[in-house]
């Protein structure tokens, strides 16, 4: 049997520039920078003291109101899926048990879930107060601890901070039971799960998926580990927004950011026979790792050029063939680096034809965020014939031959490329195709 | 024509044993692996018992030379186990493999966190009733270290294997709570069947015997307290059970499609024939009580097989031991198996190996792939007390000689991600 064709039938962007896929969009148009002195805590003791924040989030607004007591129990992480797959939902038009009449079009058992997430922090105000709840001279003492002290900790404490709460509160809202999945692999995450989805609909394991992945760094343990893998940029506190500058000569480290990107994927004649706006079809799919990735401060890109050619491959398409290419682009000198040898390596000769574009510099660093805001930047640039300029690159680093630019330029496009690795070696790729109207 | 997917490797560290053959036999001999709490002072915590991984030493399977000296505690189990698989896959030495079409799919749940240095500071940065972030992050760079943390992220597992063995084809992770390794075996498989991949290197690592792991699952109640009965306190299917058994460990398995297996001369030791997942889209707290998410995972893996439930000779039962997950599980045998429900036999090592979390399906599977192999089913320990609700054949408490050509096994994960494999 052929495989199914899949095609993106929603957009759901939670970002620090914009909430949902338009305003998202317009705010890419507009160049916009989110990135500024951090201030969801006191950030004022580390060395880089600025992040993308989304400002004046909950999940709240985007729950049905029998479900707002659940968001207590959410992580921030937990949250921005939430409200991500929700505007995904809204946005392809596909009701699920969560719509406000509750009238359902779309067969539960046949409606998969596969969404990326990361390390979830611990919140250390809420562990600390009951931590010191159970203090002998200064120091925490478990058999304090085990006797009550861990008692001042909500039951459910342990559920806000696993991983997979991602996808199960997704599918608890929208009454997904199909396969349901959570892929923690940083940065390519959601690519890697939007690739897997599209292989669950391809080999009719089921019809809708909805797919991505969602992040916060903005707590002081994220910023703590970015800053010792030196990472963050730590010179330009007093002009955030000019400070992560990816793929430019001034490049001089990222900075934490979070948000999320969920996409609805739908099996193509199920979308086109119930009249759906396809934003764009997903034809190749590549996953790979790099081995020398243990040395943790070194980039590791090896296995980007190996996913992109794979999904090149996957896809049919050459090289030449590429019109737009969504890059990872942190800011941090060496990944830059890195990324562009990558790149070169997947695209040889025509690697500086498609035209490309980096997100960091207005977001900040997403991660497991980051693959499905790109795959939902991809599918808008092609449907609108616009690629969206580069936040804060003006002159390219040396030896990146990457086709950036720093305003929005028009162009006709049919295939997308979207790649990223991360800290770990492992990589992912999709090749996105402009769906003919 | 449809791949095929054949297992031609395994390797297990867990608390019963550090290889496959001593864990198989410590089953077959109704071994318990649970005893008090040695990792940290549980003394006084409502569960002071566990199944832990005792004196493990990664230098016995990787040598003392290896490259993996900022590995945490389930990674070094995963190291340990994965290198064990490669070579009863007769895979050492090999230099033929196409790296870029071996890739690793794992369930390994995150790092374990660095307890100590990250309670002090938190404390030390404590003023009066809040946490001060100003003082926190200058002692932060004094207390933490980077592997130490970096490590946590569940992908470095996925790293540390690809370094071992060069892998440079699709990497993954997923950390689908108790069903991961179960998960990553069956997308793997996916993976194979689709071409992306020839061997897959793939399982679960897990180790949360710490005390905020321990704490966490005590403030959900859903660990067993029968703290003066510590051997005996995985009771799966026993009216008596009153919650799981945190283990840790890990297992690994060489996932291969079968003409490549067959083109390197290589033992086959099963294949995996189906492959389901579902979730119960009800609560994060509580399985749906009907078994309708987890009927559906055995139903689409049956499917996936082409199998009825009559092809079916043995169940490997997710059976924690918590009062909902047996009653629910055994409501969904029925609704799948109908008729034939009481006479499939369907087993817990959990009531032996303990809970290990990410890491429970694959070594489960381990055990599928021993019971055809040598025709027995491993029992259900402390089975004494037979509950109204749970009244199927659980292989009470002495492993039984059988006629094992198909098995399910099955895995449940909190939240509600359930997944079933099918191997022969």
């Amino acid at each position: 049997m052929a495989d199914r064709r899949v095609g993106i039938t929603g957009l759901g962007v939670v970002a620090p520039t914009a909430l949902g896929a338009e305003d998202y969009w317009r705010s890419l148009l507009d160049g916009a920078r989110a990135v500024k002195t951090v201030d969801l805590f006191d950030a004022s003791g580390f060395d880089c003291t600025i992040g993308g924040q989304l400002d004046d989030f909950s999940a709240r607004k985007f729950v049905p109101k029998h479900y707002r007591k659940a968001v207590k129990v959410m992580a921030r992480d937990i949250e921005i899926a939430v409200a991500a797959a929700e505007l995904a939902f809204r946005d392809a038009g596909i009701r699920t048990r969560a719509s406000e009449d509750g009238e359902v079009d779309v067969d539960p058992k046949r409606l998969g879930c596969n969404i990326g997430a990361g390390l979830i922090c611990t919140d250390l105000e809420e562990l600390g107060q009951a931590v010191t709840t159970a203090l002998v001279d200064g120091r925490l003492d478990l058999k304090a601890w085990g006797r009550g002290g861990m008692d001042n900790l909500t039951p459910l404490w342990l559920l806000k901070y696993l991983p997979n709460m991602l996808s199960c509160h997704v599918t608890i809202i929208h009454g997904a039971e199909g396969p349901s999945n959570c892929i923690t692999c940083g940065d390519p995450s959601g690519i890697l799960a939007v690739g897997e989805s599209t292989r669950l609909i391809a080999h009719g394991r089921a019809d809708v998926v909805v797919a991505g992945g969602a992040e916060s760094k903005l707590n002081p343990m994220g910023l703590l580990r970015q800053g010792l893998l030196r990472r963050l940029c730590v010179s330009r506190n007093d002009h955030p927004a000019e400070a992560c500058r990816p793929f430019d000569a001034a490049h001089d480290g990222t900075v934490i950011g979070e948000g999320g990107g969920v996409l609805i994927l739908e099996e193509i004649e199920r979308a086109r026979q119930r009249g759906a706006r396809i934003h764009a079809e997903i034809v190749g799919f590549g996953a790979a790792a790099d081995p020398t990735a243990l040395d943790v401060l070194k980039p590791a890109a090896g296995g980007l050029s190996i996913a992109a050619g794979k999904a090149l491959a996957d896809a049919g398409i050459t090289a030449e063939q590429v019109d737009l290419l969504v890059a990872h682009g942190t800011g941090v000198p060496a990944e830059d680096r890195a990324e562009a040898d990558a790149w070169a390596a997947a695209l040889g000769s025509a690697v500086d034809k498609p035209a490309a574009v980096a997100l960091a510099g207005g977001l900040g660093s997403t991660f497991a965020g980051s693959g499905g805001i790109a795959l939902a930047t991809a599918a808008m640039a092609l449907n609108q014939g616009v690629v969206p300029g580069t936040v804060n690159f003006e002159k390219p680093a040396d030896g990146v031959p990457l086709n950036l630019a720093t305003e929005a330029r028009q162009r006709e496009m049919t295939y997308a490329l979207v790649g990223s690795f991360t800290v770990g070696g492992q990589a992912g790729a999709c090749v996105l195709k402009k769906c003919e109207a | 024509m449809r791949r095929r997917i054949v297992i031609t490797g395994m390797g297990t560290v867990n608390p019963l044993g550090h290889d496959v053959e001593s864990t198989w036999r410590a089953l077959l001999e109704c071994r318990s692996g649970i005893s008090k709490t040695e990792l940290f002072d549980a003394s006084t915590y409502p569960t002071t018992f566990s199944a832990q991984v005792k004196g493990y030493d990664l230098s016995k399977d990787l040598g003392a030379e290896h490259k993996h000296p900022t590995a945490g505690r389930n990674c070094q189990f995963a190291l340990g186990a994965a290198r064990q698989a490669w070579r009863h896959a007769g895979l050492e030495g090999n230099t033929s493999l196409d790296r870029t079409r071996l890739g690793i799919y794992l369930g390994s749940g995150e790092g374990s966190l660095d307890f100590w240095n990250l309670t002090n500071c938190m404390v030390d940065a404590w003023d009066g009733d809040h946490l001060d972030t100003v003082q926190w992050a200058k002692l932060a760079v004094q207390y933490m270290d980077l592997h130490r943390e970096v490590e946590q992220e569940s992908n470095m597992t996925v790293a540390h294997l690809a370094a071992e063995f060069e892998a440079r084809g699709p990497s993954f992770n997923v950390l689908t709570a108790c069903a991961a390794s179960t998960q990553a075996l069956g997308e793997a498989s996916e993976q194979i069947r689709h071409g992306d991949a020839d061997v897959v290197v793939s399982g679960g690592a897990h180790s949360m015997i710490h005390p905020y792991g321990v704490t966490g699952f005590n403030r959900l109640t859903a660990l067993s307290t029968r703290n003066d009965e510590v051997e005996t306190a995985s009771r799966p299917f026993d009216l008596t059970r009153d919650g799981f058994v945190l283990g840790e460990g890990a297992s690994v398995l060489i996932l291969e499609e079968y003409e490549h297996a067959m083109a390197r001369g290589a033992t086959i030791h099963a294949e995996i024939i189906g492959y389901g997942a579902s979730a119960d889209a009800f609560r994060i707290t509580d399985q749906d009580p009907e078994g309708d998410g987890a009927a559906t995972s055995m139903r689409a893996a049956l499917s996936d097989a082409g199998l009825e439930p009559k092809d079916i000779d043995y169940v490997s039962a997710h059976g924690t031991g918590t009062k909902q997950n047996d009653q629910v599980e055994t409501r969904a045998i029925k609704a799948v198996f109908g008729e034939r429900a009481k006479q499939v036999p369907v087993s817990s090592v959990k009531s032996m190996l303990g809970h290990l979390i990410a890491a429970a399906g694959a070594t489960e599977l381990i055990t599928c792939i021993l019971a055809i192999r040598d025709q027995v089913l491993p029992p259900t320990t402390n089975l004494h007390t037979p509950d109204p609700d749970c009244d199927l054949d659980y292989v009470p408490n002495e492993p039984r000689k059988a006629n094992v050509k198909t098995v399910m096994s099955n895995s449940f994960g909190f939240g509600g991600q359930n997944n079933t494999l099918i191997i022969r």
